[in-house]
């Protein structure tokens, strides 16, 4: 059955790529309603899944000697994050039906939304490193099409390659670290690299260890690959939502959670794991601070977020971080989702131009607030409990020093979701603009979105008690939601975070309205635009892999005797093998 | 290297793949790359009843190889009308010349 319920996720999803897609742009409407119906009923599919929740495999398809087994095993971890992506991401497809209306080339759109959807379930749920990694790269690819969608302003298409090469980065660690275990191994199913990881010689554990850590950086936009996300978000906004918020980027969160018990014991693995965090989690809350574009800040403090989950993973709570991973999926969907609404009603992402539209769109000031307070880390709201079991854990088992960044860390997020928040509704009107309705597709997923933003904490429960008994290798000790309720609220983390937010708050009443739309000093500028130094290090990538790209270019001469050399050349070195191997 | 019929086959394959391949590498004359194409056909279908001797399913290679020979003769008839129409339309058959494609 759970087999079955896998299947259907996936082929509901791509099945609804190719409809949609085949269906031509003539009929709009169609396609908006086919595209809605299929990612909902993906979504149904996978809240199914729950019922069938298990360590072993669903699906086992030999495959032949090299490949392994093709397996899908629905464990805790994988239903999550399925049901974060199918959900979520039906939730963007049914506001895209109100935003991308009257749009050219939705076939295109929706099919790579619809193949991204899918392609999500069968990373997370696939039992097979290699499958894990054609997924992996098939989500890049939807990213770089969604990202470019709007392929005739160059601002697109660049954000769109530069986030192809630096995931790729990524999808080249993963790849590297998967070789390395099937060499030592024989082996690509994930239990076995988790069950035998001892067999491995120390050395090839470690590189194999980094070599993900690499892959997770570059795929959840982590230090020193930060750079790309703020780029992506010339995206249509749901899709900032969806893939640059609340799925994707996932990805990399998941390598290093579901890995965890592997690497754990490489020495220096789980210091790089939290200074990696610490560091993104620090310098993009500083450059979320001073952003003027909406879709921006937001995006920095993404990166931000990802940070305290893989600061999380360092201080080995995997549960913190896979709790914190659905808050965050949640709530920033809703604060995407609504800056999408915004900015669909008025035209324009600059913050400075803004202001006062709580009076005109009070259904987006409201549900905006919800999702400021979760991500500011406020009690009742799902980003508070979850923050705060991070920060808990980061006090227990990680260095002082890096528990006191991360607390400041939480006020500066305090600080700047604040000012984001006021920029946008509150205060005078800076300009006159015409504000459109919001429509009602936008309306009833903002409506579930802020009501998850509400109530997701409860299923923490819910939530270690599948993550303990499915996940044998991770030693994950299941706690009630009122266990945790009172462990959160006795905690001193939990006030002196409070205290810091609080600090963060003060500060932002006292003087950072005036400053909010102050000229920066220009050192800062300077600093968060070269984002700390490292965007010349992620242009310098992305450049070279573009020359390389052109000089190749010269070898695709179209003329036919050229690629008839071509033949003969791979034949001779073809016989040259055989004779060689005969020999 | 005894110089028995199956050897002399295998040799015969050779050189018409030899010939073949060599004309496409230096001719950009329409015509001769259909022509060179051809001969490469035939040593393909040399091969086919070659391997159905030495496999001992004769009737088989030799069924493949008239399949191949009809489906050849398709190849050549579109290739030379092919080459008709390029001539007329743009007056030359150097390949190269009617290469509109950027790139």
């Amino acid at each position: 059955m759970a087999g079955i319920l896998i299947l259907s996720i996936i082929g509901i999803s791509w099945l609804g790529a190719l409809t949609v897609w085949g269906l031509g742009d003539r009929y709009e409407k169609l396609q908006h309603s086919l595209a809605v119906g299929f990612s909902l009923s993906a979504g149904i599919v996978s809240l199914f899944l729950l019922y069938f929740i298990q360590a072993e495999p669903a699906i086992d398809i030999p495959l032949g000697s090299a490949f392994g087994n093709l397996t899908f095993v629905p464990d805790g971890l994988a239903v999550t994050l399925t049901i974060i992506a199918t959900v979520i991401g039906s939730l963007a497809v049914l506001f895209s039906a109100d935003y991308m209306h009257g749009e050219a080339q939705l076939g295109r759109y929706y099919f790579l939304v619809l193949f991204f959807i899918g392609a999500m379930a069968g990373l997370v749920l696939s039992g097979n490193l290699l499958f894990t990694f054609f997924f992996w790269e098939i989500t890049a690819l939807c990213s770089y099409g969604l990202i470019s969608f709007y392929n005739d302003d160059p601002k697109a298409v660049a954000g769109g390659i530069k986030a192809l090469i630096i995931t790729q980065v990524g999808g080249v660690g993963l790849l590297a670290g998967t070789l390395i275990a099937y060499a030592n191994l024989g082996s690509f199913q994930i239990a076995d690299v988790l069950a035998k990881y001892n067999a491995i010689p120390a050395g090839a554990l470690a590189f194999m260890g980094f070599s993900f850590l690499v892959a997770a950086a570059a795929k959840s936009a982590q230090f020193p690959f930060h750079t790309w996300l703020p780029d992506a978000m010339e995206a249509p906004t749901p899709i900032s939502a969806l893939i640059h918020a609340a799925t994707m980027v996932n990805a990399g969160i998941y390598l290093l959670a579901r890995f965890y018990p592997a690497f754990e014991a490489i020495p220096g693995w789980k210091t790089s794991v939290m200074l990696v965090g610490v560091i993104s989690a620090l310098i993009t809350a500083i450059m979320a601070l001073i952003a003027t574009d909406l879709k921006r800040a937001l995006a920095y403090s993404t990166v931000s977020q990802l940070g305290y989950m893989v600061y999380a993973i360092g201080a080995s709570s995997v549960l913190a971080s896979q709790f914190h991973l659905l808050s965050h999926a949640v709530f920033k969907a809703l604060l995407f989702l609504t800056a999408g609404a915004v900015i669909h009603s008025i035209g324009t992402r600059d913050m400075r131009r803004m202001g006062g539209l709580g009076k005109n769109l009070p259904f987006a000031r409201n549900v905006f607030i919800i999702g400021a307070l979760a991500l500011m880390g406020l009690p009742i709201f799902n980003g508070f409990w979850s923050k705060e079991l991070i920060l808990e854990a980061g006090l227990e088992h990680s260095p002082f020093w890096t528990y006191l960044l991360m607390l400041i860390g939480a006020g500066l997020t305090a600080f700047y979701t604040f000012r984001m928040t006021w920029l946008v509704f509150f205060g005078s009107a800076r300009e006159s603009l015409h504000v459109h309705a919001i429509g009602s597709a936008m309306k009833v997923s903002l409506a579930v979105l802020s009501l998850g933003t509400l109530t997701t904490w409860l299923f923490f429960g819910g939530l270690s008690g599948l993550l303990s008994t499915s996940l044998p290798f991770h030693h994950i000790e299941a706690e009630s939601t009122l266990e945790m309720i009172q462990t959160v609220s006795f905690a001193p983390a939990t006030w002196f975070a409070l205290l810091t937010i609080t600090v963060g708050l003060t500060l932002f009443f006292t003087f950072g309205r005036k400053v909010a739309l102050a000229e920066n000093p220009r050192w800062l500028s300077a600093l968060t635009e070269s984002s700390f130094g490292f965007e010349p290090i992620n242009h310098w990538i992305v450049k070279l892999v573009r020359n390389f790209a052109e000089k190749l270019r010269a070898t695709q001469t179209g003329e036919l005797n050229w690629n008839i050399l071509g033949i003969i050349g791979a034949l001779l070195l073809v016989a040259a093998v055989l004779i060689l191997n005969g020999a | 290297m005894n110089l028995s019929p199956l050897n002399i086959i295998l040799i015969g394959i050779a050189g018409l793949l030899g010939v073949g391949f060599y004309g496409l590498l230096i001719t950009r004359n329409l015509i001769k790359i259909v022509m060179m194409l051809q001969i490469l056909i035939k040593a393909a279908v040399l091969a086919l009843v070659f391997a159905g001797k030495v496999s001992g399913n004769l009737g088989l290679g030799q069924s493949t190889a008239a399949t191949v020979i009809v489906a050849d003769t398709i190849v050549a008839v579109v290739g030379l009308a092919l080459a008709v129409q390029v001539r007329q339309r743009f007056g030359t058959l150097d390949v190269p010349k009617i290469s509109t494609l950027k790139g």
